[in-house]
């Protein structure tokens, strides 16, 4: 079942831009739809909706996050099996295979390589294997120094 | 329902340009999985009797696996099919990289095209959106020029599958390829893809691919991966190089483990054989006329797994391995990098034709990559002018002054870029050692070693008969990814299967019991087809495999990712309904499984007066006789019989 857009659309454009498959198009200050064949569910537009216009699989009206807020991955480097089925998962293009770090790890392992495209739709959690990728609102950097590392808290 | 399976395939006029999305039944895949046996239903009826492999009639299809994307392990295997001009028989081909999951990611289980375009184009898929594109600018260009230019264009989330020169120019033994460097290169469907006009797939679909019970694949792969990461340092790699010679030197041999290989592959890869594989016989040389005496360590150390792992400054993983069996390598010289060159390159390059120059070796890997050519039957055909120029057949005139003396690099180097360019000598050759002895004559077929016109790979039927009576009796004759009794060894599939003979772990023979012919043998080589068929279906690594059924569960992994509840033995019978329905391809398209036998030379007959496979021969008569008719299939025509055929529910003709 895919999402769908509710009469309460202002037709702001938001969900348009930042859908991955480019299922939903509409005209500006109109009601926008979602094309249910390219919909995959990533809830990206439900998240960004100003509006709560926007169903998810369920019926239930997504609630908007602040984009700082979406939840973005955490690699665990040492469960990692450099498989590469997150950076293949990710329909935002958004992860890519870091450089091996010499003779002793010679694997590459995936890293966020643009933080602003992730739309935070957690695909790459759910199909890694091993449960090497976790999905985490990110802390703020200064703030991050003072408690530990998110990795390490989610662990 | 989701079964893991898209349950949809594409089929790709390319004389009228148009498209044509096609649903396939639940029943289709319960019968023949995806992948494989997808592919083989659908192109048996749909190819006509006798088609022109490079005609319009012909279908080329790119197939995934079941398996894929469901979150398995070793499950980023696509597969590309078509009749074989090489061959003439069925053709297929199974690569790596990033390309299986894109397919599905489409929302395909399959990509199949037919006719012939007018002008070279290439296919662009995003998002559902389906176009076929002009690719005059990239005619001429090289592979991974090619996949550059497209990734450039289409950006970095596009996955590309190419061919280069090779297949443009319709040699019959180039291949596709794809991630810069893998190539699908066996069978000659490359030439398949020139001959259609279509330089390239791009595709970049983001659908979800969702098996029936995610958790419960997840839970299998945790394990699996288990295994895949217990590694114990194997020390340098002169110590495989002597337990190569250890193993000749005995008289008994010892059932294998898929764990050993799993720790050599995850050392040095496929290449951790380089110099262990002739010692004990089990590589050809000299045009499979030499042995371990023409190619002892001093010369085999020119492909010392150390020194090819020294250039390589990361390992390389295919989707969903674990493993990571593959490198790149950093190079000096007109390349800056190439993939680290596998084990079949490097003694097809190598000791086949007496090559001793490490470079050369990288070199023409990434050449050959380029050119989308398989590297085994260029090898093996420079291997086999090599001897016809020995043997005063081919003559400095013949080969436009190339001094094809045994070994000579540079006159090979020269001689394989004639091949791409299908200048002079290099026209002839370009087709493959069969092609090319049909046209010289003078007596040079005798000194060609294929099946049914395949090289056969870098393993040799008298070390291990398993893979001369694969080369013989497959569908696909002359490969070595079908099985063995070796593979045997490591699938053991008798922990899972009933009926199935046997092994003890590490269990010492005598060697001598390898070269006979009996019920338990032809038992372990039809349960390798069959199997290869299921993982051929599933669209699993055959390295993966090797683990064994118990550390790489394909047939609980299928259950889980289909819902299904068949049993192991229900699986095999898959596999053996796809061998029999690729059988009967054969024979719809003329083709006399006997005449696929392999070249008496590489069958040890004569047996070779020295070296580790001395005075063996492969007792291949009774062996193809013996696997025919377990698989129901006329044992002195090679035919399968009406009885079997409605017994598989196979409505042939």
């Amino acid at each position: 079942m895919p999402y769908t857009i509710i009469d309460t659309c202002t037709g702001c454009g938001a969900c348009e831009r930042i859908c991955p498959t480019r299922a939903i198009t509409g005209k500006k200050k109109d009601v926008y739809r979602i094309d249910g064949d390219l919909c995959i569910e990533c809830g990206a537009c439900g998240r960004i909706c100003p509006s709560a216009a926007v169903k998810d699989r369920f019926g239930r009206i997504c609630v908007m996050v602040k984009r700082s807020q979406w939840k973005r991955p955490v690699f665990d480097r040492d469960t990692c099996m450099s498989c590469s089925m997150c950076i293949d998962a990710c329909p935002a293009n958004c992860l890519e295979l870091s450089e091996a770090k010499g003779p002793k790890d010679p694997h590459g392992h995936p890293r966020l390589k643009d933080e602003r495209a992730c739309i935070g739709c957690g695909f790459c959690e759910a199909e890694c294997p091993v449960g090497a990728v976790t999905m985490l609102v990110p802390v703020p950097k200064d703030e991050s120094r003072k408690s530990k590392p998110a990795a390490e808290a989610a662990r | 329902m989701n079964r893991g399976y898209m349950g949809r395939v594409l089929m790709v006029d390319l004389t009228k340009g148009d498209f044509r999305e096609e649903r396939i039944p639940d029943e289709v895949y319960e019968k023949y999985l995806s992948g494989i046996g997808l592919a083989a239903y659908l192109l048996y009826d749909r190819i006509p009797a006798g088609a022109d492999p490079l005609g319009p009639e012909n279908i080329l299809g790119f197939v995934s696996g079941l398996l894929t994307g469901t979150g398995s392990l070793f499950s980023g295997r696509w597969m590309v099919v078509g009749k074989s001009p090489l061959t003439g028989t069925w053709g297929d081909a199974n690569c790596g990289g990033s390309f299986s999951p894109a397919i599905k990611r489409c929302g395909y289980d399959g990509i199949f095209f037919s006719g012939v375009s007018e002008k070279p184009v290439y296919l662009y898929i995003k998002d559902r959106k389906i176009t076929l594109m002009d690719a005059s600018h990239l005619w001429g260009k090289d592979a991974i020029e090619t996949e550059e230019i497209l990734l450039e264009r289409h950006g970095p989330g596009a996955r590309v599958a190419v061919i280069g020169p090779a297949g443009e120019r319709l040699s019959l033994i180039s291949g596709i390829c794809n991630d810069k460097g893998r190539i699908a290169a066996r069978s000659g469907l490359g030439a398949v893809m020139g001959s259609k006009r279509l330089k390239a797939l791009v595709l970049d679909g983001k659908k979800r691919i969702t098996p029936y019970d995610r958790e419960a694949v997840h839970k299998l792969s945790r394990k699996c991966n288990r295994w895949v990461q217990f590694q114990v340092p194997l020390g340098p790699s002169i110590g495989t190089a002597l337990i190569g010679t250890l193993l000749r030197v005995l008289p008994t041999a010892m059932a294998m483990d898929g764990m050993v290989y799993k720790m050599i592959l995850r050392q040095w890869g496929t290449g951790g054989l380089n110099q262990m594989s002739p010692e004990w016989g089990d590589s050809p040389v000299k045009n499979w006329k030499g042995s371990n005496v023409d190619w002892p360590l001093k010369k085999s150390k020119s492909a010392d797994p150390d020194l090819v792992k020294k250039l390589e400054f990361i390992k390389y993983h295919c989707y969903s391995c674990p493993l990571g069996c593959g490198g790149k390598c950093s190079l000096t010289g007109k390349y800056s990098e190439t993939h680290k060159p596998e084990y079949e390159s490097v003694l097809a390059l190598g000791g086949l034709c007496m090559n001793e120059d490490t470079d050369s070796l990288f070199y023409l890997n990434e050449l050959l990559n380029r050119a989308g050519m398989d590297t085994i039957s260029a090898g093996a055909t420079v291997a086999w002018a090599m001897e016809c120029f020995e043997q005063g057949i081919l003559t400095l005139d013949d080969t436009d002054g190339l001094d094809l003396r045994w070994g000579n690099t540079s006159a090979m180097i020269a001689l394989i870029h004639k091949m791409i360019n299908r200048e002079g000598i290099g026209d002839i050759l370009a087709d493959g050692s069969r092609a090319a002895a049909k046209k010289i004559g003078r007596g040079s077929e005798k000194y060609t070693v294929h099946a049914g016109g395949q090289e056969p790979a870098m393993h040799d039927g008298r070390q291990d008969p398993g893979f001369a009576v694969h080369y013989c009796v497959e569908p696909t004759p002359g490969r070595h990814t079908l099985g063995a009794q070796l593979y045997y060894e490591m699938f053991q599939l008798w922990k899972k299967v009933r009926g199935l003979p046997k092994k003890l772990p590490f269990q010492i023979y005598h060697k001598n019991s390898k070269y006979r012919a009996t019920e338990k043998h032809t038992l372990e080589a039809a349960a390798c087809s069959k199997y290869m068929n299921v993982v051929n279906g599933a669209g699993l690594c055959m390295f993966g495999t090797f683990l064994g059924i118990t550390r790489t569960p394909t047939f609980d992994w299928l259950n889980a990712a289909t819902g299904w509840n068949k049993t192991p033995e229900e699986y095999m019978e898959i596999g053996k309904r796809i061998q029999t329905l690729k059988q009967a391809f054969n024979v719809r398209h003329g083709i006399d499984p006997r005449a696929n036998r392999l070249s008496d030379r590489a069958l040890g007959i004569p047996p070779q007066p020295q070296g580790a496979n001395k005075g063996r021969t492969v007792p291949i008569e009774k062996r193809m006789e013996d696997y025919w008719r377990h698989f129901g299939w006329d044992p002195t025509t090679g035919k399968p019989t009406d009885e079997t055929l409605a017994g598989l529910g196979l409505s042939v003709e």
